[in-house]
């Protein structure tokens, strides 16, 4: 059970793993977790990310390779929690609230490339 | 197949985030396309981000805060770089079947029974297509088209511009519009919403009249302030209000309690549900001086006093400038 998940530092490490370890010379950027602190990644879609940059960084014409993780929904929905502490920092009072966020989509970030293979499972089939 | 747009970019100085495409119902019959496809069509065409409204002319439909108009959007699309997001960028509206048991339960809708009971009704969609949570919304690249497709917004610079129905209806009637900023009493206004199902904004009946959906205080003013709208000109919501009220519709009971609503109740002297209005309302339309006191300073104006100085009698819209929609739009064909 402990590789259902990979941890994120984990996660980070093993992308520039599958980009450079054949290629030492190709770079790569990962976009889109910088405000996670802690957190788990399936592992099963792990793998398959770590293919694709390895895939990519295999090919000749490909020089640098950028991971941009988005939202696959489009709005996320987040708690909001608002605390208020005293001068010890010790917290007095929280208020939970909830924004909904709406994200750009996938196609913010093909850069007019037309050579696009989707291989996400349909919403629903995950 | 002919369509409208008025495009990306600015006027007078106010930013529109988006394109915005309008397409009627009978051209995309006559091209032999499916509505999908004419959204396809139209986001290949126009490139930069867009918002895609199909319009049906004979149609009704309601504003937020309950007011019954001539034509309505039946379906919303959203493109961006050439392209139509295949899961989020496409969201038709529902299609009501006229309902007795409806009109009792939405009081607001004996306007659909009095004046049109034989036109279509659609509001908002049914959350079953919805594929995105909370919002009624297509997204597609930057482009998002929101509340129904009144609401559009680029979500990478994040400008955003209110484009409220009675607007976009101008659009297709040859009306004119008022382009300005939103302003503190609209950005009130937005909030005095009325319950429906499957309504513009809100799924499931949520805020009922004489309610405010933004229960956010003295904030409520400030929060579409300063936001770009497009809007009717005030005579066409002058009109149409006067109308709900005709048919029997009282403010803060059958419908919102929003300062536009509320000021011609008040330059006619006719009823509104004071008591009904909630605390919460009540907070945000005293932060943009509707208090109960104003409201009581009637003024027993007749119809048609209210429709020619309408824009003095109805608040709202800062820096505001009139158009012809005419001149604002580009007839584009495909």
């Amino acid at each position: 059970m402990k590789l259902m998940h990979t941890k994120l530092p984990d996660f980070i490490k093993k992308m520039y793993v599958a980009a450079s370890k054949e290629y030492p010379q190709k770079t790569m950027k990962l976009k889109g977790l910088e405000n996670l602190r802690s957190a788990k990644l399936q592992s099963l879609r792990t793998g398959r990310i770590e293919n694709a940059v390895a895939e990519l960084a295999h090919r000749e014409d490909i020089e640098h390779i950028e991971v941009d993780v988005l939202p696959r929904i489009p709005e996320t929905m987040h708690t909001v929690v608002v605390k208020g502490q005293d001068r010890n920092g010790t917290t007095k009072k929280v208020i939970l609230e909830v924004i909904n966020i709406l994200h750009p989509t996938e196609e913010t970030e093909f850069d007019g490339c037309d050579d696009i293979e989707d291989r996400r499972p349909p919403l629903g089939l995950h | 197949m002919k369509y409208k747009v008025i495009p990306e970019g600015t006027i007078d100085g106010k930013i529109m985030p988006v394109t915005v495409a309008f397409l009627d119902v009978k051209e995309i019959e006559k091209s032999g396309m499916t509505q999908d496809e004419a959204i396809i069509e139209v986001g290949k065409k126009e490139e930069g981000p867009t918002a895609i409204n199909i319009f049906d002319p004979n149609a009704v439909t309601t504003t937020s805060d309950g007011i019954l108009a001539e034509g309505a959007i039946v379906r919303m699309g959203a493109s961006d770089k050439g392209r139509v997001n295949k899961e989020f960028g496409i969201l038709p509206m529902y299609h009501m079947p006229y309902s007795e048991e409806l009109i009792k339960k939405e009081t607001h809708m004996i306007q659909w029974k009095k004046l049109y009971p034989d036109r279509s009704l659609y509001r908002g969609p049914d959350p079953a297509d919805k594929k995105i949570p909370v919002h009624n919304v297509v997204i597609s690249g930057r482009a998002s088209n929101n509340n129904s497709a009144t609401e559009m917004m680029n979500i990478v610079t994040m400008d955003e511009v209110l484009f409220p129905i009675l607007g976009q209806l101008e659009c297709l009637h040859h009306g004119d519009l008022l382009v300005g900023y939103t302003g503190e009493t609209v950005s009130v206004g937005i909030g005095m919403t009325i319950a429906e199902k499957f309504g513009r904004v809100f799924p499931h009946p949520q805020f009922y009249a004489g309610q405010t959906a933004h229960g956010s205080g003295a904030y409520a003013k400030t929060l579409k302030q300063w936001i770009p709208i497009i809007a009717c000109d005030k005579k066409v919501i002058a009109k149409l209000t006067i109308r709900a009220i005709e048919c029997g519709c009282v403010p803060a009971r059958d419908i919102g309690c929003s300062p536009v609503v509320l000021s011609i109740a008040r330059a006619m002297g006719t009823e509104i549900d004071y008591d009904n209005i909630s605390d919460k309302a009540q907070e945000e339309l005293d932060s943009v001086g509707c208090t109960k006191e104003w409201m009581h300073e009637t003024q027993h104006l007749s119809k048609e006093e209210v429709i020619d100085n309408a824009d003095e009698i109805l608040p709202g819209i800062y820096d505001g400038k009139k158009h012809k929609a005419d001149e604002l739009l580009i007839e584009k064909t495909i």
